[in-house]
């Protein structure tokens, strides 16, 4: 017998299981009573109580803005360095074996380096951030110049557009949704590379605000930092999903491909 | 009639350099002589090494053992990890990709711990299990299994439904199907999550080192930092860099071989 | 007739080899194009029509021979020629309204924006496209994507225009209305006729458009025969396409296709 459950009956059943397995972190959580493990409510209520107050909203602001300064760099010099790597085959070969090694790198690890060089304020940061940012959005728009029809390439070519032309006209916007992909997944690159890069260093943001309150033994409040950075990287990945559709649809129609 | 030896061996020299990538490997060479030209010209000792100083170092701490044991010691926590992560990722994403009910009720879960990156956890790790091996292998596990867990997922319910009638019908067990079809046809995207995961294992192994500063080659880093040595700095740098792209070769090659039959499907689709 | 019209076109032993140690697609391809003239090229699939389509526009260089457009070789696309593809959906810029689509040809010719919207439009009503101006490529059939492809063509107002398997992704009818849109195309009298090349699997429609059918063998693809065509013009779908003379010229060609296949 086929039982079709509705779309809202199934969205229930995962809440109800959310919902019961925070009932199960509170119930342990007062009864052991373990330090590190605070009970869900106390999370709650120390996060109800710090997230709207404009020391924290200021901080958070601060980790924004390192985000959106590195991310600007990163995802320019990605997209600039990975229309020329996808529209002409020898620059692509020369510069691969620098990219490849380059993308290999750890960010963490160019944190020592932007330290020595920039010392241990914001231009360390977004230093950082900007040089995860790059790599991501690299590859993802060589993979959409690539993928740009022969048929489009030729018609470039009979159309007498120039190199320079070609790919600020054609090779750009038909990459686009691959880009616009690349950037949601460096969003993400460059959230994370916020925090790592206020774990070091002087200065505020969220990172630091969640290793202070570690170091004072402030655990609600650490979880409830923990919490609020999953929060942003969650409304960011859905914002740039949004985005990658608007493109995507501008290119192809609601329907998601031509007419018949 | 031109020579044919000639012609021949011109173009077997062509092959060669095609394959090697010689323009590329001598743009490296490029950048680094620049580096090492700027170095000297403008006397940077203090914020940039020269390549010369920094290949010494390198040369230096591989054959003294320095970097080779710090690098061990990261692996071991990463390999232990990385493994868990596997397993875990896998057999979890395969039994909640194939029923849908676990599917829906595990979603809003699923969603939730998601966007929450692993680094962000490196406080509460170090509170649970200190600062040894056990808080690394835990964190790298946590960071390596979203990828692979989620792509499990992706792959199990992407399966054509074709292959899932045939086997249903073919009268092998449930836990069987698993294993023998939904896993092999969720490999290529497994595979990808494999990729992804170890590229993110390792960021987060070598940024928890380089965060609490005891041992493993992110702690080494630091103290390099520390210290100024910047030559030192900068060979770890680079033996790191060479570490996640051989790790990158290696699992490609592996990819190409286990699941050898995505690329003709690819070409046959297309 | 078109036969002492002079060759705008001339192909001189036209060779193309894609590896140096494999097969090649073309070999020892000569023929001419006279001015005006709508010239068919069929042959069975992987003769290399398509490969003679890209070399003949200079999109490729050859590996032997020449290719000569009035008297000059050609060795990359001439502004005078315009190519329309198969498959419109992947030539056609989807981010590009169908206006502004067909306007991407007149870049670069040093014409005022306001002309360049003017000649647009009146390419596509001439083309029988109404009202579509503001769409985008997605938003249209098929039938009428190839013709806003065929439109970006015109609108440049090449001398030599080049087809290749323009109807071959669209429905019978729509390829009928199709073709006979070619044909007006060729047959306007404004100006100087416009030299067309088509390429096209498909016999019927070969005899029914041109004035000289090329025949390709399999690969290495080169000229088996060239047949004059010999019909009155305009041609009409029904009244020519059950003429004796039709029936008699698409037989030959079969018959000489079904020969080369043994």
């Amino acid at each position: 017998m086929a039982v079709t459950v509705s779309r809202f009956g199934r969205r229930l059943l995962g809440v109800v299981v959310f919902a019961a397995a925070l009932g199960i972190w509170e119930a342990w959580a007062r009864s052991e009573g373990s330090f590190l493990v605070p009970p869900a409510s106390a999370v709650a209520e120390r996060a109800g109580q710090v997230w709207p107050t404009t020391d924290f909203l200021i901080t958070v602001a601060a980790s924004l803005k390192r985000l959106a300064a590195g991310f600007v760099i990163g995802a320019g010099i990605g997209v600039a360095v990975g229309l020329m790597m996808g529209s002409s085959r020898r620059t692509r070969r020369t510069l691969e074996p620098l990219t490849e090694f380059s993308r290999a790198i750890p960010p963490i690890a160019i944190v020592p380096v932007a330290i020595v060089l920039l010392g241990l304020g914001d231009a360390m940061r977004i230093a950082v951030i900007a040089f995860a940012v790059c790599f991501p959005v690299l590859v993802n728009t060589i993979e959409g110049v690539r993928a740009v029809s022969p048929e489009a390439r030729d018609t470039a070519s009979m159309l007498h557009v120039s190199s320079v032309g070609r790919t600020f006209r054609i090779y750009f916007p038909a990459a686009l949704p691959c880009i616009v992909a690349g950037l949601r997944i460096a969003v993400a690159i460059g959230l994370l590379m916020v925090v790592i890069s206020e774990f070091v260093g002087e200065g505020d943001g969220l990172g630091r605000y969640i290793l202070f309150q570690q170091s004072q033994f402030n655990i609600p409040e650490m979880y409830g930092g923990i919490l609020f950075l999953g929060l942003l990287g969650y409304v960011l990945n859905r914002l740039f999903l949004l985005a990658e559709r608007r493109v995507l649809a501008w290119h192809y129609g609601a329907a998601g491909g031509p007419a018949p | 009639m031109r020579g044919i030896n000639q012609t021949g061996i011109v173009r077997r020299v062509q092959g060669v350099v095609k394959r090697v990538n010689l323009a590329g490997w001598l743009f490296v060479v490029l950048v680094a002589g620049l580096l090492e030209a700027a170095v000297r010209l403008f006397e940077l000792q203090d914020s940039l090494p020269a390549s010369s100083a920094t290949l010494r170092a390198l040369a230096h701490g591989i054959l003294s053992g320095t970097l080779p044991g710090e690098l061990r010691t990261t692996l071991e926590s990463y390999a232990e990890g990385f493994a868990l992560a596997i397993v875990g990722g896998v057999v979890l994403g395969v039994a909640i990709g194939s029923s849908r009910t676990l599917l829906d009720a595990s979603s809003v879960v699923i969603e939730f711990l998601r966007p929450i990156p692993a680094v962000a956890l490196i406080p509460l790790a170090i509170l649970f299990f200190g600062v040894g091996i056990p808080m690394r292998r835990f964190l790298i596990a946590y960071a390596a299994l979203w990828p692979i867990l989620i792509n499990t997922l992706y792959g199990v319910r992407g399966t054509d439904r074709v292959l899932h009638d045939v086997a249903e019908t073919s009268g092998v067990t449930r836990v069987g199907r698993a294993v023998r079809v939904t896993l092999p046809a969720a490999l290529p995207s497994i595979a990808t999550g494999i990729r992804v995961s170890a590229s993110i294992a390792l960021l987060v192994g070598v940024t928890a080192e380089f965060v609490i500063g005891t041992d493993g080659i992110g702690s080494y880093m630091q103290r390099q930092q520390l210290a100024y040595q910047l030559p030192e700095l900068y060979a770890a740098l680079v033996l790191i860099g060479l570490l996640g792209y051989a790790i990158n070769v290696v699992l490609r090659a592996t990819e190409q071989r286990v699941v050898f039959w995505v690329g003709e499907e690819r070409m046959a689709g297309r | 007739m078109i036969a002492s019209a002079p060759a705008v076109l001339r192909v001189a032993q036209l060779g193309k080899r894609y590896s140096s140690e494999g097969p090649a697609a073309l070999s020892g391809v000569s023929f001419d194009v006279a001015e005006g003239e709508l010239l068919a090229v069929v042959g069975p699939s992987g003769c290399g029509k398509t490969t003679l389509l890209r070399l003949l526009c200079g999109l490729t260089p050859p590996s032997d021979g020449a290719v000569l457009f009035n008297g000059r070789p050609v060795l990359r696309p001439p502004r005078e020629f315009a190519l329309v593809f198969q498959d419109y959906s992947r030539s056609l810029f989807p981010w590009l309204s169908v206006l502004r689509n067909v306007m991407f040809s007149l870049r670069g010719v040093g014409l005022p924006k306001a002309e360049r919207v003017v000649r647009a439009e009146t390419v596509l009503e001439e083309l029988g496209l109404h009202g579509v101006a503001r769409k985008y490529p997605w938003e249209l059939s098929g039938g009428m994507q190839q013709r806003v492809a065929l439109g970006r063509a015109l609108v440049s107002r090449p001398e030599i225009l080049l087809l290749d398997e323009p109807f071959a992704s669209v429905d019978a009818l729509t390829r009928a209305e199709l073709q006979d849109v070619l044909l007006r195309v060729h047959g306007s009298t404004e100006g100087r006729r416009v030299t067309i090349v088509h390429v096209t699997h498909d016999i019927d429609e070969a005899v029914y458009l041109a004035d000289r059918v090329l025949i390709l063998s399999p690969a290495p693809g080169h000229v088996v025969r060239s047949i004059e065509v010999g019909l009155a013009r305009p041609r009409a779908q029904t009244a020519t396409r059950s003429s004796p003379r039709f029936l008699a010229v698409r037989n030959e060609i079969h018959v000489v296709i079904a020969a080369r296949q043994e």
